[in-house]
């Protein structure tokens, strides 16, 4: 009996994780491998179409330049937030409305937040319009959601506006660590502002600014919610996303089979960024 | 004794089955407790809930609804049906969903099963929408060898149709007169515009553009489901869309939808467009939200250069679910809720009806000043959405290539060359041909 504990400890987390994780991920395999209408085996004939689609190909760019902007812009902005609240502010009381403030955002749900973006950033009555044209900036409205270039803007800033907060958290809670002696002894020595951050500061918030970037990678490359209702994937097919497209196949073609194999290409790509994350992310903690 | 009160049961139990028979109606079973009605979740069903508490006092019977968002809606839609569940007794469908419905048979055929007999106040178009296979048009491969039922009908009779300032502009008759009219009011630094489209990439931008797209003579399909949208017809209405309307649109319209061009409308920054009916109850004749009340004019979609109009139809259609338990009375309900009696208070209550007495009632045309519009259109009579259940990728793809071409990503002749050879591709997939 006792050699068998161990095994009826650990089975009911088993269960659950084979029938919500490892069956549903079983049956996509099963599902991306067959053809959708007649269910016959049709072997990689579904990711070798992946390959011949310019619309799959130019959803992975769209979601290449989405996820590098929002990455880029959530960890030097989130990281650099921190470094002022962190060498500015002191008081206590102050601290927490940053906090609170910041935590605003990432409780906001995704669709609230696309559709409040929706109406700053529509022409003519767009709150940024407005500002814009009152303080002179510009004269006629900017297109923000029918141009190219600004409707990729335009989603990129609702996913920095909601989620550079977390980044900013983060690396405050990493910055507490930092032991005040050694930071004084630091700019007691001469140690500028870059300098205390490059060999003081960085080394205690490496492995928090990798653990950050899996996450916002991971989030950054399924991301749906607001952009569906910012841009729909427009103008044309400029903001449509990997896991936009994915949606359009499997629920305006029908065609699960190959939603199947586009969303395990997604499940690829993101377990191999988390393992080349996690790698890096490993070495520093042992370090 | 015993014997005696043996006998008196027996007594009982028949007066009680004989008075609950009488009070079912002649042929019809016992009452059911309830019936349940999946409905999509907005206005469309404001009509709808003005009538069923008469429906509940006349015939004493609950109709429970249970609303789903429109994307929703399908799919739990099509999931009790798959599984023949007894979850609906009743429900309203889109007028696209129906070869989808049509072609897996998971509705009851109200001709056949009650013996439904048509009348002739309904417009021909109302039965033809909720018929299987399809009467005219290419009917999916498989599809044309059934028999031909009707499964469904409607309860919103939406349909497309034109708007214009009455005070500013005179009634369109063709998309000639819609560009002399912008032209004349069109003066963006005021800021009013001639025509406002709604441009959303999808369904939005699909439903604006088709009534165009057909209006100049071009197609999306043959009759054996080959792809004719490649045309210079085509290419001249896109080109008509993008180019010379959208120069007296309001800027950004490549990402209005319903909601934004209402408003232009509404706020009297617009002199023409497209409308749904449901739009103008509920914004542009709302006097607690518009401008212009009583200064719109209603009328047929504008004919292009051949001559032919082509509002473009939307029907919500009732229909049976072949898994109700309750099938008789969900027709009953079908039969009261679009019986010529109850049209007008179902039009009063916020519904958009779909009788011709009703739309063509010179009282009821004063207080809803669209529904001679609506009339015309419906015997126009209407164009549809092609009957495929493969329209929802049609109109995606197109959709796409379409709203590119407003926002100048793509050129008319590119947007419809690519969106006729995705469609091609999708169709051959799809085993409509090899």
């Amino acid at each position: 009996m006792r050699h068998w504990t161990p095994y009826l400890l650990v089975a009911p987390p088993v269960l659950v994780l084979a029938s919500l994780v490892i069956y549903p991920l079983l049956y996509n395999v099963s599902l991306s491998l067959r053809n959708y209408r007649t269910g016959e085996f049709v072997g990689l004939h579904n990711f070798a179409r992946a390959l011949d689609d310019p619309q799959f190909f130019a959803s992975l760019r769209a979601t290449a330049v989405y996820v590098s902007g929002t990455l880029v812009i959530e960890v030097v902005g989130g990281l650099a937030l921190a470094l002022l609240v962190h060498r500015t502010i002191r008081s206590g009381w102050a601290r927490t409305l940053v906090y609170l403030l910041f935590l605003i955002p990432m409780v906001t749900p995704p669709i609230a937040a696309g559709v409040i973006a929706r109406l700053i950033y529509t022409p003519t009555y767009g709150v940024l319009n407005v500002l814009l044209e009152r303080v002179g900036l510009i004269r006629t409205d900017i297109l923000w959601l029918s141009e190219p270039l600004t409707a990729m803007f335009a989603v990129i800033s609702v996913d920095v506006w909601q989620w550079m907060p977390f980044v900013f958290l983060v690396c405050f809670a990493g910055l507490q660590a930092v032991p005040i002696d050694t930071a004084e002894a630091a700019r007691v020595d001469g140690a500028g502002g870059w300098r205390l951050f490059r060999h003081i500061e960085y080394p205690y918030l490496r492995s928090l600014l990798l653990l950050v970037m899996v996450f916002r990678f991971t989030d950054t490359f399924r991301v749906f919610d607001h952009v569906q209702v910012l841009t729909g994937g427009g103008p044309g097919a400029t903001t449509e996303f990997l896991s936009l497209y994915l949606y359009l196949i499997a629920f305006k073609f029908f065609n699960l089979s190959y939603a199947a194999a586009l969303s395990l290409f997604v499940l690829f790509v993101t377990s191999v960024a988390f393992s080349v994350l996690s790698r890096y992310l490993g070495r520093e903690v042992s370090e | 004794m015993k014997t005696g009160r043996a006998k008196l049961a027996v007594l009982m139990l028949g007066i009680l089955i004989l008075t609950s028979t009488a009070i079912a109606g002649p042929g019809l079973p016992p009452k059911p407790a309830k019936l349940t009605m999946a409905v999509v979740a907005g206005g469309e069903t404001k009509g709808l809930k003005a009538i069923l508490p008469m429906w509940e006092r006349e015939m004493g019977v609950k109709v429970e609804l249970v609303e789903f968002p429109y994307p929703t809606l399908y799919e739990k839609l099509v999931t009790a049906f798959q599984a023949n569940a007894s979850t609906f007794d009743l429900l309203i469908a889109d007028d696209p969903w129906m070869p989808k419905f049509g072609s897996e048979a998971w509705l009851v055929p109200l001709d056949s099963t009650f013996g439904y007999k048509r009348d002739n106040d309904i417009f021909p178009v109302v039965y033809d929408l909720g018929s299987w296979p399809p009467p005219r048009g290419p009917v999916p491969p498989g599809e044309g060898s059934k028999a031909r039922h009707l499964y469904a009908i409607t309860l919103v009779g939406n349909v497309e149709f034109f708007m214009y300032r009455k005070d500013l502009v005179s009634a369109p008759n063709t998309w000639g007169d819609v560009v002399a009219n912008a032209k004349k009011v069109n003066e963006p630094s005021k800021p009013f515009y001639g025509f406002v489209i709604r441009g959303a990439k999808g369904n939005p931008v699909i439903s604006e553009f088709t009534p165009v797209l057909l209006s100049f003579g071009a197609r999306i399909f043959d009759n054996n489901w080959r792809v004719v949208l490649n045309s210079k017809a085509a290419i001249d209405a896109l080109t008509f869309f993008t180019k010379t309307l959208k120069s007296y649109a309001p800027p950004g319209v490549a990402n209005y939808d319903a909601a934004e061009r209402a408003r232009e409308i509404a706020t009297g920054r617009a002199a023409q467009g497209f409308i749904w009916p449901a739009e103008i109850t509920d914004i542009v004749e709302n006097p607690s939200v518009s401008q212009v009340v009583g200064k719109l004019g209603y009328t047929l979609a504008p004919a292009g250069p051949g001559g032919k109009h082509a509002p473009l139809i939307g029907n919500w259609l009732l229909a049976i679910p072949k898994g109700s338990k309750n099938q008789r009375w969900a027709y009953e309900f079908i039969l009261w809720a679009t019986s010529a009696r109850m049209q007008k208070p179902y039009a009063m209550g916020g519904g958009i009806p779909f009788r011709k007495s009703v739309l063509l009632d010179a009282q009821m045309n004063k207080t809803f000043p669209f529904f001679k519009a609506m009339a015309d259109s419906l015997a126009a009579p209407p164009e549809w959405r092609p009957r495929t259940s493969e329209w929802f990728a049609v109109e995606a793809i197109l959709g796409t290539h379409v709203n590119a071409a407003l926002a100048g990503v793509e050129t008319p002749d590119e947007a419809i060359t690519k969106a006729a050879r995705e469609i091609e591709q999708h169709m051959k997939e799809a085993g409509y041909y090899r």
